[in-house]
């Protein structure tokens, strides 16, 4: 068993289909992000036979690009280039083996108990309470190994937050991540070279794979298959990786489907399989974001940026004022593009990078939504949404306490990046026009990854599409194990609240099949 | 009356076709996606944003490779982001017609107008009160930005090249091949895990990854 080509599963990748194909098992799974892999593993530690199917190919370091625009176009749904219509709002798909897990900054948050009191509340639940799913959050960081990030990979511009909030009375934290001997490379967003972030193509899928689970590369499911009130596989094509270039058909009959192919093409998925699971008319509906913002400091010395986890230290403290700070890297030109002006001031100001932190804030928005429809016969979604003025008030008061955290660190200047104001602000007096004006929703730059509500979950059947188990309320065996099944925000990144729900479904589902 | 109607029609028809069309020159053969007009456009847009010269970052953005950049991100997208990026450009190119540059002469198309008109047209759009206008701004000056930023030479000059970083074979380095090629492809074995790899913190100031060294 040392050697994974000698275990007992399998993964196919598309070098590999030369024909049309079916397979059986006892679970199907869409999607292997984090939550789709949880529940195959623990579906395959249970004994059951698992199909784990995934659109996007496995990538391997040779198969990684520094480059963050290239990186971007080769692991994001439409090249990264998606985007909401009515208030834009550009947001990330992956679409990779591991899903997000692999181009993510591997924060794993629990979601605090006054948010799962206010899921109870909305949406009638009952045994969803932190307390419920602690065993499932333990059972998981101690499979990835998730820790708080060590002050040796922090890097001063991580540092320099935790010191401004601390000067300032706020509560900073070591952010808890699934990354194992980080090096402080500060490259999660375009895959992990140093093999340290814990992934799920790394982590969850081999020892599902390890388990007899049969993984599924590069192949599209388009069709979730039905009879009554029960489930009985899913249908696709095979795609090839980057183009989607669709090739041989195959089948995948099964006792149960779990779908955890995200919270954009889970209700699509549904909607063009004859608005399965959707008597309640909630599939699709309630899209919402954490949309973020970013603020740039400059810092006297050099902060050596390029140094340092990805995103090593949070802020709590606002969770009940409905926002999150963190400290942020990306690839230089991604963060370039938030540098103001043109031409040779442009070019002085990037030299400015080297002395540069980045902190970002993202709003649990109570107020904003929007929903998911299919555009016409394609498999991309439509995706309308509107940023509320109220929650843009809110990203507004993030962006003035982080001015003034870095203003308290020893920032020499602050680039806000709001529309309307300067470019530049030098001093905490002449940032004090972020306290006192309500930005609005054109005024912010804002983009989000953190996504839910599409299949939310509540005990009414008319209200919801899953019950607390994730199971349909209209189907005895499909399950939607994503994030959209999250009633509201969560308040905190949301990835490892998604994970330990699709556990204890997972579990569930186990106990069924 | 007709005559002149028809005169002026074929005068504008003519006008119009030159003003999309003619006059960009021969474009670079080599690239897969940007069409001769289009690279004229990147080209313009690059230099614009980034021009020539100026201390540690003295690469323009054509010279640091924008175009060609550009043209391996278009080519890797969706064939419907492609539309989308191409409109973009299509769009800013011909915008002077509704937003002109300053001057007499401000009319004429982005490419065909001087250096100095090209960055007053762009900052009226980036600081335009239109946050239609901004957000188009943002998607131009995001593709250049990043094109210009894929340059090791620049990355280099603003001290922030990644590091070298060699990656330690792992369990699934034996269960994926490249992206592409099949499972016969994967060339590690289960004893390739046994290397001892460095796993401590990189130092901000130790060697750079190979393909951004001075000599790559």
């Amino acid at each position: 068993m040392n050697d994974p080509r000698a275990w007992p599963g399998s993964v196919r990748v598309f070098a590999e289909y030369d024909r049309d194909f079916h397979v059986s098992a006892d679970v199907v799974v869409v999607g292997s992000g984090p939550c789709g892999a949880v529940a195959a593993y623990e579906l395959a530690a249970a004994g059951k036979s698992v199909v784990l199917c995934e659109e996007g190919p496995p990538f391997t370091p040779a198969d990684y690009e520094i480059d963050g625009a290239i990186s971007m176009s080769r692991t994001m749904r439409e090249g990264g280039l998606r985007f909401t219509s009515g208030t834009v709002l550009p947001t990330m798909q992956a679409i990779a083996l591991g899903g997000g897990s692999l181009v993510n900054s591997a924060m794993c948050n629990r979601t605090p108990e006054f948010r799962f009191q206010e899921w109870a509340e909305s949406s009638e639940l009952s045994r969803t309470s932190r307390a419920d799913l602690e065993p499932h959050y333990d059972a998981i960081a101690e499979f990835l190994g998730i820790a708080t990030t060590p002050d040796e990979v922090q890097g001063p511009r991580n540092l320099l937050f935790r010191d401004g909030c601390k000067a300032l009375g706020y509560s900073a934290e070591s952010c808890p991540r699934n990354v194992v001997a980080c090096r402080g490379s500060g490259e999660c967003f375009t895959g992990c070279r140093a093999r340290a972030k814990q992934s799920m193509d790394i982590s969850y899928v081999p020892a599902a794979i390890r388990l007899g689970a049969q993984v599924l590369t590069s192949v599209r499911v388009e069709q979730i298959l039905s009879d009554g009130r029960r489930v009985t596989g899913v249908s696709g094509r095979v795609v090839a990786p980057f183009t989607g270039t669709p090739g041989p058909s195959f089948r995948v009959e099964a006792k149960a489907v779990v779908l955890a192919a995200g919270v954009v093409a889970t209700p699509l998925l549904l909607q063009r399989s004859g608005n399965l699971a959707n008597s309640s008319g909630q599939v699709g509906e309630h899209l919402q974001f954490h949309p973020g913002t970013s603020v740039l400091g400059i810092f006297p010395d050099p902060v050596d940026p390029q140094f340092g986890a990805t995103q090593g230290y949070q802020s709590l403290h606002f969770l009940r004022d409905g926002f999150k700070l963190e400290t942020l890297w990306a690839p230089p030109g991604v963060l370039a593009v938030r540098m103001p002006g043109l031409g040779h001031p442009l070019k002085q100001a990037l030299l400015d990078m080297r002395f540069a932190s980045v902190f970002d804030g993202i709003a649990s928005c109570r107020r904003s939504e929007g929903r998911v429809r299919e555009r016409g016969k394609s498999l991309q979604p439509a995706m309308s949404w509107r940023f509320h003025p109220d929650d843009a008030a809110i990203l507004g008061r993030a962006i003035w306490h982080m001015a003034e955290i870095f203003f308290a660190a020893g920032a020499r200047k602050i680039l806000p990046g709001i529309a309307g104001l300067p470019d530049e602000m030098h001093s905490l007096a002449e940032a004090d026009v972020l306290r006192t004006r309500t930005l609005r929703p054109s005024e912010i730059v804002v983009a989000s990854t953190h996504v839910f509500g599409t299949t939310r979950m509540h005990s009414d059947p008319r209200r919801g599409v899953v019950d607390e188990d994730l199971k349909a309320h209209d189907l005895d065996n499909l399950y939607v194990v994503d994030t959209g099944v999250f009633p509201r925000s969560p308040a905190v990144n949301p990835m490892f609240t998604g994970m330990a729900l699709a556990r204890r479904s997972a579990l569930a589902l186990a106990g069924r099949v | 009356m007709s005559l002149l109607w028809t005169f002026l029609g074929i005068a504008f028809a003519g006008w119009a076709v030159a003003r999309l069309f003619l006059g960009y020159g021969a474009g670079d053969p080599a690239l897969r996606q940007l069409a001769s007009r289009e690279q004229a456009f990147v080209r313009a847009a690059a230099d614009a944003v980034f021009p020539s010269g100026g201390g540690a970052l003295a690469l323009s953005g054509s010279e640091a490779g924008a175009v060609a950049h550009v043209d391996r991100y278009v080519d890797s997208l969706s064939p419907r982001s492609r539309v989308l990026i191409r409109l973009l450009f299509f769009l800013l190119e011909h915008a002077t017609l509704v937003f002109p540059a300053p001057g007499w002469d401000g009319i004429r198309r982005f490419t065909k107008l001087s250096p100095a008109q090209r960055v007053a047209v762009l900052d009226a759009w980036q600081r335009s009160p239109l946050a239609v206008r901004r957000t188009v701004f943002q998607s131009l000056r995001a593709i250049v930005t990043m094109a210009y930023f894929a340059n090791a030479t620049v990355l280099r000059g603003m001290g922030l090249a990644p590091l070298e970083m060699e990656s330690p074979v792992i369990d699934a380095d034996l269960l994926y091949p490249p992206i592409g090629r099949p499972k016969s492809a994967i060339r590690f074995t289960p004893a390739d895990r046994e290397r001892t790899i460095v796993r401590a913190p990189l130092d901000p100031h130790g060697p750079l990854d190979p393909a951004y060294r001075e000599n790559a």
